[in-house]
């Protein structure tokens, strides 16, 4: 994707993230950056504004947090109360916590709530300006500064590509020709089960084809998006 | 009671099987049973036989079909419309960027297989169907 000129220095990373496809692609960019820095997980957290009551598992975009913690957290604690989370509308500076960092404050401790030593956090933002975090998590004591400056610009790397790739939206973008397909069948009343087996792909790759589809012509069901389709004269 | 997940593997190599089984036993939030495949064609027995499969992962080379190319495709022929990752030793080749017209769903690297991947992958498909 993506056709960066060379000036957006990318090292020998490039080759990894232009070649990633899905969001399996970028669990595995991001789950190996996490341990090659020794951090055990992370999380692509979507910031959103401050005021607004917020859940962490909600916000997570994409993580590899053990099934089911950030669910478990929600139930306890407010993730919007956390130090950690303020602190990321206050700056975009880089931030190290660690779980017995005495101003993380009692009942507010995100670390401690969620299990772990350490996290580290890379304010990021898409390319329409949407803030999001890139979060790392483990039980390392600390991270060495040059291992800091380069986590951050690996993990700014990997989440511009995965903006634009995955979560950004992609209104007004043309059909592929697979996506034009699936839309031809659902016009004709089929289910994504009736299409995966007409296709040869799986039911889940017909349901992210006609998420994608419904962003790209800006409608909200499948109803609205048959007759978009004709009248843009996509589909007959 | 909750379900379980049942992943099949597919892999001409026993002891992927065994190394796959290790890593399972270390996911506890899921309760997961693994089947095994040696061939293309048992695996497409035990689909066609209608044992429960949620998710197929699949060596990428398999004796003698070439590679996903015509293994996952015949799995798709044979009605299966769950997810199917595709697993190697090397990501490299650049037919690896076109398997999703294939009917993959995702690929991944055997040095990448770990508990955490294998759960990631399990809620990503799974979870939401």
């Amino acid at each position: 994707m993506a056709n960066l000129v060379k000036n957006h220095r990318r090292y020998d990373f490039d080759s990894d993230l232009e070649k990633a496809l899905n969001r399996v692609d970028f669990f595995r960019i991001f789950h190996t950056m996490a341990l090659r820095f020794g951090f055990e997980h992370f999380g692509v957290l979507q910031l959103g504004n401050e005021a607004d009551a917020c859940m962490l598992s909600n916000r997570l975009a994409l993580h590899d947090l053990p099934s089911g913690l950030a669910e478990e957290y929600d139930k306890r604690h407010r993730f919007g109360d956390s130090v950690v989370f303020r602190s990321l509308h206050k700056s975009t500076i880089s931030s190290v916590w660690k779980a017995d960092d005495p101003h993380l404050g009692n009942g507010s401790n995100l670390l401690a709530q969620l299990g772990f030593d350490m996290l580290l956090c890379v304010p990021v933002a898409g390319t329409n300006g949407a803030r999001y975090a890139v979060l790392f998590l483990g039980d390392i004591e600390d991270i060495s500064r040059q291992d800091h400056f380069e986590i951050c610009y690996d993990a700014a790397c990997a989440f511009d590509y995965f903006y634009r790739q995955v979560l950004s939206n992609k209104t007004g973008l043309g059909l592929t020709p697979r996506e034009t397909e699936i839309l031809r069948w659902i016009s004709h009343g089929k289910t994504a089960s009736e299409i995966a087996l007409i296709v040869s792909v799986s039911e889940h790759t017909v349901n992210s084809h006609t998420a994608t589809i419904l962003k790209k012509l800006d409608v909200v069901n499948r109803t609205q998006m048959v007759a978009k389709a004709i009248r843009e004269q996509i589909i007959q | 009671m909750i379900e379980p997940i049942h992943i099949l593997l597919v892999d001409d190599d026993p002891a992927e099987n065994l190394i796959l089984r290790g890593l399972i036993r270390k996911i506890t939030a899921l309760r997961i049973e693994l089947h095994y495949c040696e061939t293309i064609d048992d695996a497409l027995a035990f689909i066609t036989s209608g044992k429960p499969v949620s998710i197929v992962l699949m060596d990428n080379r398999l004796q003698p079909q070439r590679d996903f190319r015509e293994t996952v495709p015949a799995l798709r022929q044979s009605g299966f419309i769950g997810p199917i990752g595709v697993i190697s030793s090397s990501l490299a080749d650049p037919y690896f960027q076109t398997f999703e017209e294939y009917g993959v769903d995702f690929r991944l690297d055997k040095a990448e297989m770990d508990p955490t991947a294998i759960e990631f992958i399990l809620r990503e498909y799974l979870s939401r169907n």
